[in-house]
């Protein structure tokens, strides 16, 4: 009894600290007036002095048409957007017009987030030349509900410089990739041939449809996942095999996102990697030099010809619970006018997403462009599902099937197999 | 408890006043963790009452959470979905393994470091506890974005260090001599080494400190007594200092029971984020079926809920403990 006594203040002083250390958190709101004097605008990325400036110019021309009204643009950062858009969501306080990454699109139409712009978008007579590829990936169940804005592909970033010292000239098949790779290595020791991505998808999809396999196709009502198929497993061997068996990216790959392997090529510890074009900037800011020795090649396709390559870019929505949709309207086709699209893709190094000025020559002549010119000419998409986007962020079942193979964990066959398994199980639940 | 009240037999001795005034101050207890309980109450009891009612519904859009769409009841459907998973199963033997491990080492690096200050000259324990403390006033996001460069798979201190070592020691040892590039984090068991590491790192230094502050308000006498009777520091500790000092004891393993079931941030970082499926402990499992594209927050509701009655069921039997002591 004496003794508890005595140590009670002690009990007393440790158990308060744990509730005070527990109840910590709290959470911060924005205000907005519900009126037409404010249109925010959310944006994607850090942003920047290019995108700014073109930014303030739609904003100049769109007061032109609405003088009384002051647009206010916020950046999100990427991977802080699925919170943001949540929380936006579930409180009510959410933008007028956002940007975002096109490949979730659907997924947040699914929640309800983004307005139906159908009607809208199809009695407007500029978006009739945008790329279909990139109009169907903002629609589900047959209504748009964004517009794209402008359009990116991945390619192959190379070191001009190490390939002349090595002697090898830009890859066009899988097999002189890894020559290539491995003959760089040799002649740079304690750098990597190819910074690979392992923990991403979107690269690994090259290689995918340039074997000639699938992710998923729809036969009737239920998704068939072609990760079974021996084409599939080719392109998973091959893309494994660079660490495991050619040795030409370490083991840590298996945890590299794209950041993590361009951050590798940026820093010169890699003759290679995968990036699209619009990320040229961050290389350049984690290395202002990498720009006079980098040059861009198509991923290649095992037999010589360039694989086809993902789609990627973003789309405009209109926010479902604004108050000012015909306003954001208004904006949004300033912002994604023929004239602006083009001055704003050329300033960051996007692609427009009109096909006549994708098709147009000012890309083909351009040093590091010309690659990913080649690239936009062969584009595919992801499976056109709102499910897809657990198969893709949640699940991570294509990453997860590499990372393991990688790591030694399973074999190819077996990999495959559950990944299979994995994404039918979840594209074909009710 | 036992602080603010006096034993019966004490108070009855007293004079009517001073007795009537006693009455009166009997309630001021009550009413000083008013202002508390209605804290905890608005801040964790009404969340906590909610999750559990969301684990009995299907929710999958965030506009069910604001209230513009209905809420389908579907009893126990959740928790069946889930302790039928089989992925459920690795999960809770991460957790139960983890906590375990986590809570022996913290006991145990955490006494002696206690015992230790407890030893040592004022200036020297004004230090070595700061130096301590220090860690556990460093922000578990902080600390563990620092131990992750620490083991950068590139630059890193650890991968540094590891190919400081002469390369036929390293080979014979660990079969490599090259480490640039090597994957720390590709092993789950290695993950979970270093997140060990990094948890155990972040929370000794409060039971080093909580142990000092127990030994500093007990009777030295009898430690001494006992090493005059000729007995050694492994006996003095385990007959003399820790049944001393078994209820601060009992507190400290199930607080940090309860940090070490929980850990979140910790693993959120070293993982770089909720991708590692292999590695899932239940709170992480819980974020991710909420809140990760598509939300299933009726999913997620129902593994925290899982994790807080296991919580619930692991502090129940520890105070029982204390408090049978207590009696004896």
């Amino acid at each position: 009894m004496n003794r508890w006594k005595r140590l009670a203040p002690v009990t007393a002083i440790v158990a308060s600290a744990a509730l005070v250390l527990t109840a910590c958190g709290g959470s911060g709101d924005d205000d907005k007036a519900a009126d037409n004097s404010k249109l925010t605008v959310w944006m994607m990325g850090e942003g920047g002095d290019a995108q700014t400036t073109f930014l303030d110019s739609v904003e100049a021309e769109f007061k032109k048409k609405h003088p009384e009204t002051d647009v206010v643009v916020q950046y999100i950062p990427w991977l802080e957007a699925p919170k943001k858009f949540q929380a936006a969501l579930a409180g009510g306080e959410g933008p007028d017009v956002t940007e975002l990454g096109n490949t979730e699109t659907q997924g947040w139409a699914a929640q309800e987030a983004l307005a139906d712009v159908s009607d809208k978008f199809n009695g407007w007579s500029e978006g009739k030349d945008i790329l279909p590829d990139l109009v169907k990936n903002a629609q589900l169940d047959g209504k748009q509900y964004g517009v794209p804005w402008y359009a990116g592909v991945r390619a192959v970033y190379y070191r001009t410089d190490w390939f002349a010292e090595a002697g090898v000239k830009p890859p066009t098949n899988w097999d002189e990739m890894i020559a290539a790779a491995k003959a760089v290595q040799a002649k740079k020791p304690g750098t990597y041939g190819i910074a690979l991505p392992g923990n991403s998808e979107l690269p690994f999809y090259s290689f995918l449809w340039g074997a000639g396999g699938e992710i998923a196709t729809k036969e009737g009502d239920s998704w068939k996942s072609g990760y079974n198929t021996p084409e599939a497993q080719k392109a998973v061997k091959f893309w494994t095999d660079l660490v495991t068996v050619h040795k030409v990216a370490p083991p840590a790959a298996a945890g590299w996102n794209e950041v993590d392997a361009r951050t590798q090529f940026a820093t010169g510890k890699a003759a290679m990697a995968f990036a699209g074009s619009w990320q040229g900037g961050a290389m350049k800011k984690d290395n202002p030099d990498i720009e006079k020795v980098w040059g861009t090649f198509p991923i290649p396709g095992p037999d010589g010809k360039p694989a086809p390559a993902f789609a990627g870019g973003s789309d405009i929505a209109i926010w479902k619970d604004s108050e000012r949709q015909a306003l954001a309207w208004d904006y949004m086709t300033v912002l994604l006018s023929k004239q602006k699209d083009k001055e704003f893709a050329s300033s960051l190094g996007f692609f427009p997403v009109y096909q006549d000025l994708v098709s147009s020559g000012d890309y083909a002549n351009d040093k590091v462009m010309a690659a990913f010119a080649t690239a936009i000419q062969n584009t595919k998409l992801t499976p056109l599902t709102p499910k897809w986007v657990e198969v893709s962020r949640t699940k991570t079942v294509t990453q997860a099937m590499n990372s393991s193979v990688i790591k030694g964990q399973k074999t190819v066959e077996k990999a495959t197999a559950d990944a299979a398994t994995e994404m039918e199980g979840i594209l074909n639940s009710k | 408890m036992s602080l603010l009240t006096k034993s019966p037999g004490e108070a009855a001795a007293r004079e009517t006043p001073a007795r009537r005034r006693r009455r009166r101050v009997d309630h001021l207890p009550y009413l000083l963790l008013l202002p508390c309980l209605a804290i905890i109450a608005v801040l964790l009891l009404w969340p906590l009452g909610q999750v559990v009612w969301m684990s009995f519904h299907k929710l999958d859009s965030v506009r069910q959470l604001r209230g513009d769409r209905e809420w389908p009841w579907v009893g126990l459907a959740n928790y069946a979905q889930i302790l039928g998973d089989p992925f459920f199963r690795t999960v809770l033997r991460n957790t139960v393994l983890f906590a375990l491990a986590n809570v022996a080492l913290t006991m145990i690096l955490g006494t002696l470091v206690g015992l230790l200050l407890n030893r040592l000259g004022k200036k020297m324990v004004t230090f070595v506890a700061s130096c301590v403390m220090l860690a556990w006033a460093t922000p578990a996001l902080t600390g563990t974005i620092v131990w992750k460069w620490i083991f950068d798979d590139t630059s890193g201190l650890v991968t540094w260090l590891f190919n400081k070592l002469p390369d036929g020691l390293s080979t014979a040892l660990f079969g490599r001599s090259d480490w640039t590039g090597y994957g720390w984090f590709n092993d789950p068991l290695l993950f979970f080494a270093i997140l060990t590491l990094v948890v155990v790192w972040h929370s000794f230094p409060f039971i080093a400190v909580s142990v000092l502050a127990g030994l500093k308000s007990v009777p030295t006498e009898l430690q001494e007594a006992a090493r005059v009777d000729g007995a050694g520091p492994w006996k003095v500790f385990w007959k003399v200092t820790f049944p001393m000092l078994r209820p601060v004891f009992g507190i400290l393993v199930v607080l940090s029971t309860i940090w070490d079931f929980k850990v979140f941030t910790q693993q959120f970082v070293l993982a770089g984020g909720t991708q590692d499926r292999t590695t899932f402990m239940l709170s992480i499992y819980s974020y991710a079926e909420a809140f990760s594209p598509p939300p299933k927050y009726g999913l997620g509701s129902a593994i925290a809920v899982i994790l807080t009655v296991i919580l619930l069921v692991v502090t129940a039997l520890y105070v029982r403990m204390v408090l049978k002591q207590e009696d004896e």
